[in-house]
């Protein structure tokens, strides 16, 4: 796999280099600004890009705008955005085109090697990754009447990780249930929460966010 | 016992108010000087008054208002050089068209109050003068009488008050000398404290205008405050993000790089597992930084005279230190001034080419309003010329002390010495 980054912090951008050659994916730019960035994406067309929220010179969310950007030139253009912190409105940003590929992880998840793979992988592979941070932004925020309070804690449990976007088989491995079983808590939720039944694609990710973020 | 204390009261009292006498005297006397001024004056304004209703005066009302002001301002100077505290001075600028002028003038309360002082004080100043000369010279003159009565011929006899013609008559003048000299000990001090007073209540702007005044510099010195605690809140948070917390990530993601290396071949991982204590310990250094930065430790630890003993002693070049009367002040107080001799001697180093720096820091009573404030002047023998230009130090220096609705003053002429001198109300 060929990736794009864009991380200001040298010494992050350097770890970040050597932790993906380690695995195996090739870092064919690896840039300190967005505009740079932009350019290598466009010029390069990696399998995914890498961007870092804050980037100069204002050090405010031009990496977030870069990834939109990104996507907005390459549509479907496959973006893992890292942050310090996370905020639910800046996933809203990067799922608003509807188009998968997207991934948006707190920084320090790359300390989990295998599973910040594993989240590039998907996010390449056209799926949607979300920080359980940013879910757990959005189940706290839930009105008295809301229907989410009829699910059973387990049916919440498979809820995150879809939001999360993983698919049955990842949610089964996690929970140590059988696919089968999933399969059923999320029929249920989907009775529950009034949304029609979609496959097991991006789709369902978008769908389940949306309900969450309503 | 009691007589005897009694008696030193009197000597006391006596001893004082010859002081007193000694410095009313001649201030009286420059008060009778301006008392004439006065009155010249005020019977222009009279004319000025009765030519209005033919018109023409008008047109000489803002000239007679600027007159008026620049008198009543030597006024305050001669009223704060005897008393050492100023008399603050505040008028609504006479610009603009004849009209608007006009209108300042009419409107405006310190024009009524500075005619009223001017009324006050030409009626009464020449007098207070004149007894504050005679009354002295009156017990001088009655006690000396009896050596010198018989050398005036008989027909313009000495007064004293009484005319003295004979030795009998010289009987009474002790007792007249002392009466004189009483009522002068008594008197003159009082017409002194009583003419200060006068000037002092008309010429000062009304408590309105100073309570209005005071109200605006505060507003804008609570907005410096909101604005200056607002771009703390961002320079710790960019601090913290970009150092810290990015150290921190390096941390967990050499420790990740290095979990996966250890899988594949142990021995390999342990490099990985020293760059990220490396990274703890950068981390570690990052955040103490941003501590000292929100608020230095050493404050905590050893009050503000160790640590600008402490700041003194890091600065490159040599750097004397003094502290008079310095007591605990409020903590922010404390910090700030702690930033700006930190921030006054990085200048100093960087930019002046001095030999040497001083740093004085004293507490200090400022009369309006009234409070205490703590003083930091930093000077140096270099080459002067400091500006507020961005990026100096010098333009943050002046905000921070702002926000504390502070002062602060920076001479530096071409070919130094420049100094910087920050005032910080310690809020009593």
């Amino acid at each position: 796999m060929r990736v794009v980054i864009a991380e200001d912090d040298v010494l992050l951008r350097e770890g970040l280099v050597l932790l993906l050659n380690n695995e195996g994916i090739e870092v064919v730019a690896a840039s300190d600004n967005a505009d740079d960035f932009l350019a290598a994406v466009e010029e390069l067309r990696p399998d995914a890009a890498v961007v870092d929220v804050r980037l100069p010179p204002s050090f405010s969310d031009e990496g977030l705008r870069a990834a939109v950007t990104a996507r907005r030139r390459l549509p479907g253009m496959p973006v893992l955005v890292l942050s310090a912190y996370v905020e639910d409105s800046y996933a809203a940003e990067l799922l608003a085109d509807g188009a998968g590929g997207v991934g948006y992880l707190l920084k320090e998840r790359v300390g989990k090697v295998a599973k910040f793979l594993d989240a590039l992988h998907r996010v390449a592979d056209g799926g949607t990754v979300m920080d359980p941070e940013v879910i757990s932004q959005l189940m706290v925020r839930r009105r008295a009447d809301d229907p989410m309070r009829t699910l059973t804690p387990r049916e919440r449990e498979v809820l995150e990780l879809m939001a999360e976007g993983h698919g049955n088989r990842s949610i089964a491995e996690l929970l140590v249930v059988s696919e089968t079983a999933v399969s059923k808590h999320i029929r249920n939720i989907f009775v529950k929460l009034g949304l029609p039944p979609t496959d097991n694609g991006h789709r369902r990710v978008l769908a389940v966010l949306a309900h969450l973020r309503s | 016992m009691t007589d005897r204390s009694g008696h030193g009261r009197l000597r006391q009292w006596v001893r004082r108010s010859m002081s007193d006498l000694r410095r009313s005297v001649p201030y009286l006397v420059r008060g009778a000087v301006t008392s004439f001024g006065s009155l010249i004056i005020l019977i222009g304004l009279v004319v000025v008054a009765a030519l209005l209703l033919v018109g023409v005066g008008w047109l000489l009302l803002p000239p007679a208002t600027r007159l008026l002001r620049w008198w009543t301002g030597t006024e305050r100077r001669r009223v704060e050089a005897f008393t050492g505290a100023s008399v603050p001075e505040a008028y609504p600028p006479l610009a603009g068209s004849l009209s608007h002028q006009i209108r300042t003038v009419v409107l405006d309360r310190t024009t009524r109050r500075d005619t009223a002082w001017l009324t006050v004080h030409g009626l009464t100043g020449h007098v207070m003068g004149v007894l504050a000369v005679g009354l002295p010279l009156g017990a001088v003159n009655a006690a000396l009488v009896p050596a010198y009565w018989w050398i005036l011929p008989e027909h313009s006899p000495v007064n004293a008050p009484h005319a003295v013609t004979s030795w009998a008559d010289t009987l009474p003048t002790p007792l007249v000398a002392a009466v004189y000299a009483l009522l002068a000990l008594a008197l003159v001090p009082r017409f002194a404290s009583w003419q200060t007073r006068c000037a002092r209540t008309l010429l000062a702007p009304p408590r309105e205008t100073r309570l209005r005044e005071r109200v605006t510099e505060l507003t804008a010195s609570r907005a410096a405050a909101l604005e200056a605690h607002g771009s703390e809140l961002r320079r710790i948070e960019r601090d913290l993000h970009d150092g810290a917390q990015n150290r921190l990530v390096e941390v967990v993601m050499q420790l990740g790089i290095a979990e996966r290396a250890w899988q594949r071949e142990p021995a390999s991982a342990l490099p990985l597992i020293l760059r990220a204590q490396d990274a703890a310990g950068s981390a570690l250094g990052e955040l103490r930084d941003v501590v000292r930065s929100i608020y230095p430790p050493i404050l905590t630890e050893r009050g503000l005279d160790g640590a600008l003993a402490a700041l003194a002693a890091r600065c490159p070049i040599p750097c004397t230190l003094r502290m008079d009367g310095l007591r605990r002040v409020p903590a922010a107080v404390e910090s700030a001034a702690y930033f700006v001799v930190a921030e006054a001697l990085t200048n100093v180093a960087k930019h002046s080419g001095a030999e040497h720096a001083e740093v004085r820091v004293t507490v200090r009573r400022r009369p309006e309003p009234e409070e205490d404030v703590l003083v930091v002047r930093v000077t140096d023998d270099g080459r002067g010329g400091a500006t507020e230009r961005a990026g100096t130090g010098l333009a943050g220096i002046r905000r921070r002390v702002a926000a504390f609705d502070g002062r602060t003053e920076l001479s530096s002429p071409d070919g130094g010495p420049t100094q910087l001198e920050a005032e910080l109300p310690c809020g009593s």
